[in-house]
Order: structure tokens, then C-alpha cells, then sequence
């Protein structure tokens, strides 16, 4: 099968036709999304999950570290958020400091435990972490408000210092999550085509290997499970503007489940895009299947099993198949 | 400390209910060498089978129906008892046709196919059975409560405790004594050599699959009267087998009891203390241990690391 470093190095600007497509469609979602009948929160939820996503492949299909706790670091940052809001002020930016700063610090503390884990005791050791943080939300009762979280949450005002952008309204928050997004994927684009996304590949490939070269393995598993854990943060406190609320829900194994089986089916495996296929395809199919029947995850399970068995490469993997030549090994 | 015994005996008989849990999971990944994430929804589906078993439901309304159910209760608990596991079992043989692609491949794909697995078998258990609680009965001589030394004990713990130990004997039987147990663990070992000796290695992995489903299955029909039955029950119950076989280490037949009976002595002392923490107590023994032993406690080196 095809895998990610079967793709040649891009280095330079990130400037790509995938990249402008991408943009393009973010920017564009409110105008479309209501002729197809969709929604303009669909929009903002999918944006959020990409977010989420694109770090966590960070991990996932770079590296090759198969977190199933992941869930954890969004729900930590829109814990974080919520109190931040609720007990120091009503901010946008320092909510979103808050919790950015909470999931690193979070992926920075479980990182040291996992960075010196491979295979399978890896993912076993993320599936109790996440437990871990799963479990004191809903046991904390006094800071986390227990099963049903932290609710009325404020959505801020985005000060421009100019002008004050009220974000009750979806459609403004969207573009501040569009805006965020645009920001954020650059960035970890080029994070991995530079030598330090090469690094990762090295290590997935063989990690003895890359560490005979001379690389310190673990600073680099350390590293990434905590830029991954930072972005999770980011997207939680979005996510928690997002829900106008924040519940331990969205960090139990189910849901740390569902990121692995959206960044699989997108095709996280061979593509850096991989992940926004598969959230895409998700919501779509939560809401178109889960129009038709109440069943409708029974269909999903179906078609990711048989994705797995058949096509492990994903979605993005169709793509490198129909442009034979180049991306084959 | 006179008033610690009853949470120690209860953490003991939980211990052993966990190692009735673990028992096919480790099987299935000694052997194997694939991570089961669906082994709790076999485990569900197990019981739901035994409460179809034991209701009658399929025949319900038919000379047949009104016969079974006509029976006493214990007899339809001992044929649950038997029919659950092997239906369970059947179900595992399905999803191992389904892993063929994935041998060979990185665990990965085992534990990504498995997981589907649980979601679709859950799906499943929504649509037959609803998605309410349920309540296996059991017989009347198993039921109620005894005392001890002027403490109150559950009768039914005990029969599943002393369950759970005769299941271990068993499987342990017939790994180290029997010629079966030699070809399932050499084909751990060595799958090439097995193979090059004459035996069937794709009969053998479909036959542990569907053992180490059977186990998970009557593990569900023996626990769920304690735990209770709902669809989403397998999450509750694949998270204590997990932790089990990581402390244990991995393909380990007497970590993984080892660890079950550690598991479940932590949850049942910290249930004396702080009851609401009983189930964290689990996730701390599993950081500590993991981070003092990067293999479990008695963990050999196994191909699921790479």
C-alpha cells in the first residue's frame, strides 16, 4: 500500500493546489452550504473537527503512534475555556489561551509517560490517560459539573480594537473558526515538510534506525504528542464557544474512537489531507444517514470495516490510485 | 482493619470476574497477536443471547415457546449458560473472516477492523434487543444473600467467583496439558514452523478466535447479572480487559490473572476509602505499573510493539 512517505517532499511555501482548494472552500461554505441543504453550524463543527484531526495525524499518520485517548486534550481545552469564562472573565482570547495552554500543558505532562512507549503499549497507555481525564471530569463535580459539564458559556466578542464582532450570531463565528483554521493548517503543513516531518516518517518507518542516525527519538514523540495535544486545545476552547457548554462526553473512548475512524477513512494514512476528507465524510454521513435512520452508525461501522479490510489507504488513497505514477513507491 | 475483609473479599471475587474477562482477550492476543477491541460486544452479545435463551423470545407464542418456557429456570439458565458462549463464539468465527486481510499488517489494522467490529455489533444489539436496561435472572439457589462471621455476602458473587476460577483451570488445562494447547501456542510462537509441520494454521486461528469469543461470551452470560445488561455494556467491560492484559503483559497467561486479581483487589479497597474513585484506581495502577515495567508485569517481547 501507498504511504505517506511514498509522497515526495514538498519543501518551499505551501502554495499547493490542495492547499488553494482547501482555502477556497472554507471561504466559500456560507455561501453554499444552505443551497444543498445543509446548515451553516454543520460548517462550524466541521471546521472544528479538522482542526482537531489535522493534529491529531500529526501523531497518527506521521509518526505512527496510535493514540485512542485523544478525545482528552479537546475536552481539557473546553474545560478550560468554560472556567476561564466562568471564574476569571469574559475573554476571547484568554479563553482560547487557557485552553490552548491547558492541553499542552496536559500533552505535555502524559507525553513524558509516552514517550518512550511504542506499538501497542502506547496505545494502551493513551486509552488510560484518557480514562483518566474522562473520569475526573465527570467525578470533579465542584470544578467540572459532573455528567452534564459546564454550561452557559459565553461566546465573547472578538475586540478588534476597531470595531467589536458579535459571535453569538453562526455566521460570524464561523469565520472566526475559518479564519483560525486557514491560520492553523499552514502552519502544521509546513511543520511537516520541513526536516522535522521527515524526522517523524523516519521514525515510523524504523525507529532504530532513526535513532542510530542520531535522532533522540523520544524528544521527537514528546514533541509531537504535545503540538498534537495543543491544537486538540485549540479546537476544545472553539469547540466549547462552539456548544455553549462543555461535557466529558467528547473525551470518552467512543469519541477518541471516532477521530481514529474519521482520519482513517479520510486517508490520514497516505495524505496530509486525508483528515479533512474524513471529517467531511462523517458529518455528512451523520446527518444525511442519520436523517434516514436511527441506525445510522451501524452503516458507518459497516462501511469502515469494510474500508479497512479492502482499502486501509482511505479516501485520499483513491486519489493517488486514479493519478498512477506519481505517490507509488 | 477487621472491617477492610469484606471489601478485600469483594475485591478478590472481582478479581477473579476480570480474569474470566481477560481470559479470552489474552488468549486471542497471545495467539494472534490482534488486539480484540470488540471483545466486550462478544461479551454483551453473550448475554443477550442467554436472556433470549432464558425468556424464550424467538419462539415466544408457539407450542414450542410455551413448552421452554414451562421449564424451570434452572434449566434454561444452564442451557443459556451453554448457548450464549457458543453463539458468541460463532459470532467471533464471522468477524475472523473479516481480520484475514489484516494478518500480516501492522496491529494497527486488527485493532482498527475490531473496533469497527464493536460499533456494528453494538448497532446490532440496539436493533434486536432495544436499548433499555436489562436484568438476566438466575435461579433461586444462586440468588440472594448469605452470612459470614457476621457480614453479609452475595451468594451470586461467589458462584461467579468460583465460575471464573474453574474457566482458568480449564483453558489453562488445555493450553499446558493437552496436544491442542502445544499447536496454539507454537503457532504463537512460531506460525512458519506450525505451518511447515502439516497443521491447518487458518483452521487454527479461526478455532482460537472463536474459543477466546466463546470465553468472552460466557463471561458476559456469568457478569451481567451482577453489572447489569445494556447495549454499550462491552465499553465497560473491553476498558477492565485492557488495562488487565497491559499490566499483565502482553501474552501472558498468569500476568494477565495476576493482574486481574491486582485490579480488582485496587477497586475493591478503594471502594472502602473513596467509593466514587473505585473505578480510577484502575488507570493509576496501570501509569504506575506501565511506568515502572515497560512490559507489564511478566510481559514477554511480542510483535505488537513494533
Amino acid at each position: 500500500m501507498i504511504t505517506l512517505s511514498d509522497l515526495s517532499a514538498k519543501g518551499g511555501s505551501p502554495v499547493t493546489w490542495p492547499m488553494g482548494l482547501f482555502l477556497l472552500g472554507l471561504a466559500t461554505a456560507p455561501f453554499w452550504l444552505a443551497p444543498i441543504g445543509l446548515y451553516q453550524y454543520l460548517g462550524i463543527e466541521i471546521a472544528i473537527w479538522i482542526l482537531f484531526a489535522m493534529g491529531f495525524n500529526l501523531l497518527f499518520g506521521y509518526m505512527g503512534l496510535h493514540s485512542f485517548g485523544h478525545g482528552a486534550y479537546l475536552g481539557v481545552g473546553a474545560y478550560a475555556f468554560g472556567l476561564f469564562q466562568l471564574h476569571v472573565g469574559t475573554s476571547l482570547w484568554g479563553g482560547l489561551l487557557a485552553a490552548v495552554l491547558a492541553a499542552t500543558v496536559a500533552g505535555a505532562v502524559v507525553g513524558l509517560f509516552l514517550s518512550h512507549r511504542r506499538g501497542i503499549y502506547f496505545a494502551l497507555l493513551t486509552i488510560g490517560f484518557g480514562q483518566v481525564f474522562w473520569f475526573s471530569a465527570i467525578k470533579l463535580h465542584s470544578v467540572t459539573g459532573g455528567e452534564d459539564g459546564l454550561l452557559g458559556i459565553p461566546r465573547p466578542p472578538l475586540e478588534l480594537g476597531f470595531a467589536s464582532v458579535d459571535l453569538n450570531d453562526n455566521a460570524a463565528f464561523y469565520w472566526f473558526v475559518a479564519a483560525l483554521v486557514a491560520l492553523v493548517v499552514p502552519l502544521l503543513w509546513r511543520l511537516v515538510n520541513a526536516p522535522f516531518g521527515r524526522v517523524l516518517q523516519a521514525i515510523r518507518q524504523n525507529e532504530l534506525r532513526a535513532r542510530f542516525i542520531g535522532y533522540e527519538v523520544w524528544r521527537f514523540k514528546w514533541a509531537t504528542f504535545t503540538i498534537s495535544a495543543a491544537t486538540a486545545g485549540l479546537a476544545g476552547g472553539l469547540f466549547a464557544m462552539a456548544q455553549e457548554s462543555a461535557y466529558p462526553d467528547v473525551m470518552s473512548l467512543h469519541q477518541s474512537g471516532l477521530i481514529v475512524m474519521m482520519v482513517l477513512v479520510g486517508g490520514g494514512l497516505v495524505s496530509f489531507w486525508g483528515p479533512v476528507l474524513g471529517v467531511i465524510l462523517y458529518f455528512i454521513a451523520r446527518d444525511v444517514l442519520g436523517g434516514l435512520t436511527e441506525t445510522w452508525l451501524l452503516w458507518y461501522g459497516l462501511m469502515f470495516v469494510v474500508m479497512v479490510m479492502v482499502r486501509p489507504e482511505g479516501l485520499a488513497g483513491l486519489f493517488h490510485v486514479l493519478r498512477p505514477g506519481k505517490g507509488r513507491a | 482493619m477487621l472491617n477492610l475483609v469484606p471489601h478485600l473479599v469483594n475485591g478478590l471475587t472481582l478479581g477473579l470476574l476480570f480474569a474470566l474477562i481477560a481470559l479470552g482477550f489474552t488468549l486471542i492476543v497471545g495467539v494472534m497477536e490482534v488486539i480484540n477491541l470488540a471483545h466486550g460486544s462478544l461479551f454483551a452479545l453473550g448475554a443477550y443471547f442467554a436472556l433470549s435463551t432464558i425468556g424464550g423470545d424467538w419462539f415466544a407464542g408457539t407450542g414450542f415457546g410455551v413448552w421452554w418456557q414451562g421449564l424451570p429456570l434452572w434449566t434454561r439458565y444452564v442451557l443459556a449458560l451453554a448457548i450464549g458462549p457458543i453463539l458468541a463464539g460463532a459470532a467471533g468465527m464471522v468477524l475472523e473472516f473479516c481480520l484475514r486481510p489484516a494478518y500480516g499488517k501492522a496491529p494497527l489494522y486488527g485493532l482498527l477492523l475490531t473496533f469497527g467490529a464493536a460499533l456494528v455489533i453494538e448497532e446490532l444489539i440496539r436493533l434486536g434487543w432495544g436499548t433499555g436496561e436489562q436484568h438476566l435472572e438466575v435461579p433461586q439457589a444462586i440468588n440472594g444473600a448469605f452470612f459470614m462471621g457476621g457480614l453479609i455476602f452475595s451468594k451470586y458473587k461467589f458462584f461467579a467467583a468460583g465460575f471464573a476460577i474453574l474457566a482458568i483451570l480449564a483453558v489453562w488445562l488445555l493450553l499446558e496439558r493437552t496436544p491442542y494447547g502445544a499447536v496454539i501456542k507454537a503457532g504463537a510462537h512460531d506460525s512458519e514452523m506450525v505451518r511447515a509441520l502439516g497443521y491447518d494454521l487458518a483452521t487454527l486461528r479461526l478455532l482460537v478466535f472463536g474459543l477466546g469469543a466463546a470465553l468472552a461470551g460466557l463471561a458476559g452470560v456469568v457478569m451481567v447479572p451482577i453489572w447489569g445488561l445494556r447495549p454499550h455494556v462491552g465499553i465497560d467491560v473491553v476498558i477492565p480487559a485492557f488495562l488487565i492484559i497491559a499490566i499483565g503483559g502482553v501474552g501472558s497467561f498468569w500476568g494477565a490473572v495476576l493482574a486481574s486479581l491486582l485490579v480488582g483487589l485496587a477497586v475493591g479497597v478503594t471502594g472502602a476509602y473513596a467509593p466514587a474513585w473505585a473505578t480510577m484506581s484502575m488507570y493509576i495502577l496501570l501509569i504506575l505499573i506501565l511506568g515502572l515495567r515497560a512490559r507489564g508485569l511478566l510481559g514477554r517481547k511480542s510483535a505488537l510493539e513494533s
